[in-house]
């Protein structure tokens, strides 16, 4: 009687689910002067629809999509249908309204310029 | 409790297995240029598709232009190489780089030969999508059963 029970239960358990889309961390570069600071993030076969860049509280998430143009089945497969996510601590002294991105050849360009209070100034002395 | 002998030789049987399948990975499909095993940053993924008459071959080289990009083709024998170009802008702090920068190379032995008149190549959103029809001998033939 018990092993009967024991098997309806495993067979609920089979429920057949859609391979989920694997997570990769794109590989950035970072630069910074004066004036702001860029983010170079690598996101090849990602097309812009596909990319969401979110800054929120002092923190910059990306996240991109690939889905491939299906080929049916592949010899080798090195690349695959992923989801390029990554999160980074902004300071706060970013002027989020004036962020811009652009996307070419798969990279994704970020311009994060800083506000005006936060660059630097020199400070004139003056001789009473 | 002791461990019989006979185990941990299958323990380490098994990793050292391991160690020479993943060495031979690369002398497979594709060699990079560096040493075996150790998959360099910069040598693109690539993938292998064969539909019927065709190969294709799909390889991504994200912020390559095509000018930088060679790639050649003899009989089943396929050589990719290009260079990537830093995109650091001048007179900038760098706080952290990740992207591999420079030269690469990787080649490829096909399972059969390729017409090479015929190759196709496109570039797109830095993927690399080439098209390399089969030689006429290579192709699959239909046999009629009389």
């Amino acid at each position: 009687m018990d092993k009967n029970q024991e098997i309806t239960k495993k067979e609920d358990e089979n429920i057949e689910k859609t391979r989920e889309l694997y997570e990769a961390s794109p590989t950035v570069d970072i630069y910074e002067n004066e004036d702001e600071i860029l983010l170079h993030a690598d996101m090849p076969g990602v097309v812009k629809d596909d990319i969401s860049v979110n800054i929120d509280n002092g923190t910059l998430s990306l996240s991109g999509v690939r889905k491939l143009a299906s080929k049916g089945l592949a010899n080798w497969e090195e690349f695959s249908d992923v989801e390029y996510i990554r999160s980074f601590s902004v300071p706060q002294t970013i002027d989020v309204e004036r962020v811009e991105a652009e996307l070419k050849d798969g990279v994704l360009r970020l311009h994060l310029p800083k506000s005006e209070a936060a660059k630097p100034r020199q400070i004139e002395i003056k001789t009473a | 409790m002791f461990t019989r002998v006979s185990d941990l030789d299958r323990l380490f049987g098994t990793m050292s297995l391991l160690q020479k399948k993943l060495n031979n990975l690369n002398s497979g499909y594709g060699q990079s240029s560096g040493y075996k095993w150790e998959i360099e940053s910069n040598s693109p993924r690539t993938n292998l598709y064969e539909n019927g008459d065709n190969f294709e071959i799909h390889a991504e080289v994200p912020g390559i232009g095509k000018d930088n990009l060679n790639v050649k083709i003899q009989g089943n024998y396929l050589e990719i190489t290009g260079t990537r170009n830093s995109d650091a802008p001048e007179g900038y702090t760098t706080h952290k780089i990740e992207r591999g920068m420079g030269a690469f190379s990787r080649t490829f032995t096909l399972p059969a030969d390729v017409d090479s008149k015929k190759v196709g190549a496109t570039l797109k959103d830095g993927i690399l999508y080439l098209t390399l029809p089969k030689s006429e001998a290579a192709k699959q033939k239909k046999i009629t059963v009389s």
